[in-house]
């Protein structure tokens, strides 16, 4: 690689020219920053500024760029220029318009700008420009697992879009549950009647499609590598095991009916005649369109009630505290098998609340039309006998009361088939990894064999806008094993699911990260002589992107990698670093600001801040001239689990009178996008007092905060509120 | 005059809220060229009005940051703003959109500094916080406005504020003199993601909403959460500026109702459940809250947050569609009358604030985007009836939540992504 | 019992809502029901009804028929039609009411003393004796509806009224004697006669 030879650029626009001392500041850059070329312009994201700029980095060599003007939130696209290393210095919203224009105030106002010159110069120094995962693969065929209408779906439009699929299916068919259904919920106009469940043209396709190759009776006995590169094991029914290279694994495991046994209460297995959803299936698919017979005597059931919500949405031990969203709607179809063949059965749906989202609507009337009676009810018992009867608490009527029945159906939900839970199965030592039958995917992850669980057994990503993000990059979830859902939503679920792993597969073969840095070619490397082994790199990552190799080292698997840096923020020798982004380009702008004397009155507040929640905040605080004092030193961090403790020991160490953490929201509904990030640099942080003891500082000069993106006024009170502090204990007494 | 590279390769996004926005990363982030269309002056759509996510309590905006910066930092993607589609002829693989992109009078010069806004004096109400309050007539619609660009209200144009405007930008970033163009795009595939809108208030007459200042939508409501919203952040009604500490949720207010809107609109449910949070947020053990509903749809885990919110001593559950609101003058209150079905118990329940949980309909009708394009009955695209390269993305598809949105965006992305390979394969 | 109520219980057994959307007009909407009660709320007399329209749709459905049609509730509706429109379902619930209340009238188990009924049947015997209205003989029948002693009292009550209505010409004293029948009332007579005998066997009142 060439030398590093820094380009500097100062605007003067936006009333940074009128407020700072540009010329000073492009001295700085010069003489401290080390800046081979430093130029002021008045307007620099016009079309000369940036004319300019490119003009020095084809003609002068410059290779990277430090921007002096606006947030780095702001002219993204325009100050973004191919193969250089870019920092800005924020003067505009980190600086001018967060203090205020007296002139008695001028000078802590350049010094602030000052600094920030300096510390863009010093991060620039330090960085290399990201040449993308070298160690990437190629394959891009996509690995389905599950032969369910998920898993047909996922696997039909990649093969569409494309690419190369293999399906393998623990069972000896495919179709999955929905192969059992006499027939399905409708989903289109008028949504009024029961439809075909389209399952044989699924099948169909996939048989008939030659870039889609099937493993049936087939389980994942390994899985091992990382996008682009991934490996399968898969034993097949007569024992073999056929390795196959993937690029991308779609994990369309489905669901498992909840064991209605566990409800004798409701007549299950007490009784014949109570069956749950798919028992009454397969008694309308043995009836083809002819009257239904219940099991016990072949009767022709004449009266039927529906009960919903059994086992679920309940606190009882054992049983389903969520809903399945489904089986009102199933229920309803089911209820019209009965009234389509004939009228006059009897067919009561008991609810408590009908949950028919959408044109689900269309569907309950078309149901109430053809007779079926819902009753706002609860089932506390079904007692057995040659007639049933239900016994319930009429909500309406306020009384409880008895329905009589030749069959009862309990609408009881979905289980995950989600493999083992992670949190729960002990992890295998390095090189003594054994298969677990109920894995489904059996990974020779460091941090165990299946994907990390959400909620009740579910594998749903965390986040509401990122529905995909899977805590395993390039494996991805799709259908009910994601979390309970009906077959439209499925059949989306498994398209969007396809497209994530074809992005996954793309990605990884140009050596980037996936999201949320997504287009990010920095990855992380790690000096081997010095590393300890001491694990926490590879039990902290949020993503399990670090195995141990033979002899215990850290193994990086880049492309599985996200690029959060928490493995650099664990390390406590601090051998983990990306090129763009380090110990060391965060430790220099540390240690570049300019440290006044501590009889100076001028106290020094370090922010290291998220850069996707706090630092946002702080920036629109700016926009809305909220003003924090201009002691304040802000860098902005990829994650708060990025955070190295080093940088608050050595920004303590040289003097700064307080350091403050602003990170997301952790905890159960964490907000951070690295998933720990935030957790872990709080827990890291709980012990940061006994080295507070050490240097004989006091406690309250390092604060961490859980600082959301909407905190506007908040960040900059927190700001304002330490240096309220520092006014009170008073300067570090470390400024050397 | 705008200039956009576009082939057969390229797939068109029409609508900049989060579905659309994440059809278009989606796309580009597998490799695609995409044209990214919003007809306002900046993308976020929907959820860039809320304060809040249900059922996580997150912030939209956080999202909305990492998805921006996608944007920024994706070459791939071309975002058009004051933008709308007048047509779009052709076959799959092979469309011609004809773009009509409405002046901003602010051109790519404008730093976001804030200065023709100071200039500017006259003031009209604010679309971003649905009519509440006022916004100058140079303005950016928030803070996490992308492009973060100033625009000139064309009401202003003529009057002495344009000049002032003009005058006040150093950059020469206010041109007014900018006119109205039509672009013509070349297209393989188009997802459309117009998203949704609210249910017009004013068609529910029991509910007063045209005649009493203290009934809101659930939409505004959201707005009074935001502390650079039109109450600063702070919960008190439009009447009289009193804290609104006992506030009523009418559930269904246009949904599942033959009169208004039949199909349910999915959200609205865990929207008031979230939204009682709000109330206990600001007023702590002083909040009381009502949540007048048919069938509660907390569908899936939200069944966790419904329980959450049942579980609350200061939220009450009511089984009934409410019959009417009247108004008591003296105080301002209004009245909800009705008969809570769950035993026969009539009430006439006063509040400080109603809050409308107001349907969902689509903000455009399916059947008008182009010939092909089938509506199902409520205007959203039948995905059984679409063309072979026409996607309906998000609320232009169904009634359905954020989360569900998405998925389905990103279901349309490949769709689209399947149409221009195809394209590519033939012309390889 | 009456020999039609008797004959309805045996024919339609348990099944209630069969009965009524056999034999009630519009009875056939009651199973769109869901329960929002709006109709329940919007009814101006509402806090007078025992059991409101959308419990008495429920009450249906649960089979309790006797509770349903022996009620005095569906007699309160006085066909404001607040229910009808703003229910979500469509459902014609003013014509559902008078409905039950007609099919309780037939099956002759409406509540005897209801006086909706009474003035309603009286209204009916004085319309089809004439084909039009005698309002002096349908108001004086009202005010002794109760008896002769307070039939006095409301007709006294009524005097300086009715001395006003005679002054200005709107009150014929003469009409409490003289038929005011329109032409062919006769023949009005045997269509109502027919029009009853085809509903009867349609509904299958006519055992």
């Amino acid at each position: 690689m060439a030398d590093t030879k820094i380009g500097a650029y100062i605007c003067k626009g936006c009333g940074i020219g009128e407020r700072l001392d540009t010329a000073q500041l492009a001295m700085i850059a010069q003489k401290e920053g080390k800046a081979q070329v430093v130029r002021e312009h008045e307007f620099l994201c016009n079309s000369q500024g940036v004319e300019m700029i490119k003009n020095d980095i084809a003609n002068e060599g410059v290779n990277h760029v430090v921007i002096a003007a606006c947030s780095r939130r702001s002219k993204a696209e325009t100050f973004n220029f191919d193969n250089v290393a870019i920092s800005r210095a924020n003067l505009r919203e980190g600086v001018i318009w967060i203090t205020p224009a007296d002139d008695d105030k001028k000078e802590i106002v350049q010094e602030m700008a000052a600094d920030y010159v300096r510390m863009g110069c010093a991060e620039s120094l330090k960085m290399q420009i990201p040449a993308g995962n070298p160690s990437h693969g190629n394959n891009k065929r996509i690995l389905v697992v599950g032969g369910g209408v998920s898993g047909m779906t996922a696997a039909i439009e990649a093969s569409k879009t494309g690419y190369d699929v293999l399906l393998v299916e623990k069972t000896g068919s495919l179709g999955g549950w929905a192969a059992k259904l006499h027939k399905r919920v409708p989903n289109t106009e008028p949504y009024a009647n029961p439809m075909d469940t389209g399952v044989a043209d699924l099948i169909k396709k996939i048989e008939s499609d030659k870039h889609i190759k099937v493993h049936l009776n087939s389980t994942i006995t390994k899985t091992s590598g990382a996008p682009g590169q991934f490996s399968a094991d898969i034993s097949t029914e007569s024992g073999g095991t056929a390795t196959e290279n993937i690029g991308a694994i779609i994990m369309a495991s489905g669901f498992t009916p909840y064991d209605m046994n566990k409800l004798p209460h409701l007549g299950a297995g007490k009784s014949k005649d109570v069956v749950d959803q798919l028992g009454l299936e397969a008694l309308a698919k043995a009836a083809n369109g002819g009257p239904i017979k219940r099991p016990s005597d072949g009767k022709i059931v004449s009266s039927v009630v529906f009960v919903q919500c059994a086992g679920q949405r309940s606190d009882k031990e054992g049983e389903l505290p969520y809903c399945s969203g489904h089986c009102c709607n199933t229920s309803i179809k089911q209820a019209m098998y009965f009234k389509d063949q004939n009228k006059d059965i009897d067919t009561v749906v008991m609810y408590t609340d009908l949950r028919t989202p959408g044109n689900g609507e269309d569907f309950y009337r078309s149901a109430q039309k053809k007779g079926v009676i819902f009753t706002k009810g609860v089932a506390s018992e079904v007692v057995p006998g040659s007639e049933l009867q239900v016994k319930f608490q009429d909500k309406i009527l306020n009384e409880d009361a008895i329905a009589k029945a030749d069959l009862v159906v309990l609408a009881t939900g979905q289980v995950a088939n989600s493999g083992v839970d992670i949190e729960q199965v002990p992890q295998d030592e390095p090189g003594k990894w054994a298969a677990n039958k109920q894995s489904v995917l059996n990974m020779v992850y460091r941090q165990g064999k299946d994907l990390p669980l959400l909620k009740h057994g579910f594998n749903d990503s965390h986040f509401i806008c990122f529905p995909y993000e899977t805590r395993r990059t390039g494996i991805y979830t799709a259908g009910p094993v994601r979390r309970p859902m009906d077959m439209v939503q499925a059949i989306e679920d498994a398209t969007g699911a396809a497209l994530k792993a074809i992005q996954a597969v793309e990605n990884a073969s140009l050596g980037r990260a996936a999201h949320p840095r997504s287009g990010d070619l920095s990855f992380p490397t790690f000096r081997r002589e010095g590393c300890t082994q001491c694990k926490r790199c590879t039990v902290e990552c949020p993503f399990g992107a670090i195995d141990e190799d033979e002899q215990r080292y850290p193994q990086f698997n880049e492309s599985r990698c996200r690029r959060c840096g928490t493995c650099m923020g664990a390390c406590p020798v601090r051998v983990i670093s990306f090129e763009n982004y380090s110990v060391d380009t965060v430790g220099s702008q540390i240690k570049g600001v300019d440290m006044p004397d501590q009889f100076s009155e001028k106290p020094r507040i370090l922010v290291l801040a998220c850069e996707n929640d706090a630092y946002p905040a702080l920036d629109m605080a700016a926009m809305n001239h909220i003003q924090y004092s201009a002691f304040t030193r802000v860098i902005p961090v990829r994650c708060l689990g990025s955070i190295n403790t080093i940088w608050v020991t050595d920004a303590l160490n040289s003097g700064y009178d307080g350091v403050i953490l602003m990170g997301c929201q952790k905890g159960e509904n964490y907000q951070c996008h690295f998933v720990k990030g935030s957790e872990i640099a709080h827990t890291r942080m709980s012990k940061i007092d006994d080295t507070l003891k050490q240097l004989s500082l006091e406690v309250e000069r390092v604060k961490t905060y859980e600082v959301a993106i909407t905190d506007i006024q908040r960040a900059p009170a927190l700001i304002n509120e330490m240096a309220e502090t520092i006014q009170k204990i008073g300067m570090s007494p470390l400024k050397f | 005059m705008t200039d956009v590279v576009a082939t057969n390769e390229t797939i068109l996004v029409v609508g900049g809220g989060i579905s659309g926005m994440t059809a278009a990363l989606e796309a580009a982030e597998c490799g695609k060229d995409v044209v990214l269309l919003e007809k306002s002056p900046s993308l976020g759509g929907r959820v860039s009005q809320l304060y809040k996510y249900f059922p996580k309590l997150c912030h939209p905006t956080c999202g909305m940051e990492i998805n921006l910066k996608r944007i920024k930092a994706n070459k791939r993607i071309r975002v058009l703003t004051l933008a709308e589609v007048s047509a779009i002829t052709g076959k799959p693989g092979d469309y011609t959109a004809t773009i009509r992109i409405s002046p901003r009078y602010v051109n790519e010069h404008c730093t976001a500094c804030g200065a023709c806004a100071e200039a500017v004096a006259a003031e009209f109400d604010n679309e971003f916080n649905y009519g509440m309050g006022k916004r100058k007539g140079a303005y950016l619609s928030s803070a996490m406005a992308y492009p973060q660009r100033y625009v000139i209200d064309p009401r202003i144009l003529g009057t002495p504020d344009a000049e002032k405007a003009k005058s006040a930008c150093k950059y020469n970033a206010v041109d007014l003199g900018m006119k109205e163009e039509t672009v013509n795009l070349k297209v393989g595939a188009v997802v459309w993601a117009t998203g949704w809108k609210p249910y017009d208030a004013n068609k529910i007459q029991p509910y007063g909403y045209d005649r009493y200042k203290n009934v809101i939508t659930s939409v505004e409501f959201e707005r009074l959460m935001d502390p650079f919203g039109p109450t600063g952040g702070k919960l008190v009604r439009p009447s009289d500026g009193k804290e609104a500490k006992n506030v009523a949720f009418i559930q269904c207010a246009g949904s599942r109702d033959r009169n208004h809107l039949k199909h349910c609109s999915r959200i609205c449910c865990m929207a008031s459940l979230k939204q009682s949070t709000y109330v206990r947020e600001k007023y702590a053990d002083d909040a009381n809250v009502s949540i007048y509903y048919i069938d509660i749809r907390a569908i899936d885990r939200f069944e966790d947050f419904y329980k959450r919110i049942q579980a609350d001593p200061k939220v009450k559950f009511i089984k009934s569609k409410v019959a009417n609101i009247t108004e008591d003058k003296a105080t301002g209150n209004p009245i909800l009358h009705g008969v809570d079905t769950e035993g026969y118990h009539r009430y006439d329940n006063p509040h400080d604030l109603v809050v409308l949980a107001i349907g969902m309909e689509p903000s455009v009708d399916a059947s008008r985007i182009m010939p092909g394009v089938k509506a199902d009955a409520s205007g959203f695209i039948d995905i059984n009836a679409t063309t072979e390269a026409v996607f309906g993305a998000g609320c232009a598809s169904n009634a359905l939540d954020v989360n569900r949105s998405v998925q389905n965006a990103t279901a349309a992305a490949l769709r689209a992504i399947q149409v221009v390979n195809r394209v590519s394969r033939a012309e390889a | 019992m009456t020999d039609l109520n008797k004959v309805m219980v045996e024919k339609y057994r348990n099944d209630f809502l069969k009965e009524v959307e056999a034999n009630v007009e519009e009875g056939n909407w009651v199973k769109m029901c869901m329960q929002c009660g709006v109709c329940s709320g919007s009814c101006p007399l509402g806090p007078h009804w025992e059991h409101p329209p959308q419990e008495i749709f429920m009450m249906i459905r649960a089979g309790k028929r006797d509770e349903v049609l022996r009620s005095e509730s569906m007699w309160m509706c006085t066909s404001c039609y607040n229910c009808i429109v703003r229910c979500p379902r469509e459902l014609p619930i003013t014509h559902i009411m008078h409905g039950l209340a007609n099919y309780a009238h037939r099956l002759g188990i409406a509540p005897k003393l209801n006086p909706t009924r009474r003035f309603a049947k009286m209204f009916w015997n004085n319309i089809t004796a004439g084909g039009r209205v005698n309002e002096l003989k349908l108001s004086v029948g009202l005010y002794f509806m109760d008896g002769f002693a307070s039939g006095i009292k409301k007709g006294l009550e009524m005097l300086p009224v009715g001395l006003g209505m005679l002054k200005t010409g709107r009150l014929n004293p003469f009409g409490l004697f003289s038929g005011g029948h329109c032409k062919g009332a006769g023949d009005i007579r045997k269509m109502i006669k027919k029009a009853k005998e085809i509903e009867d066997k349609r509904k299958g009142f006519a055992a």
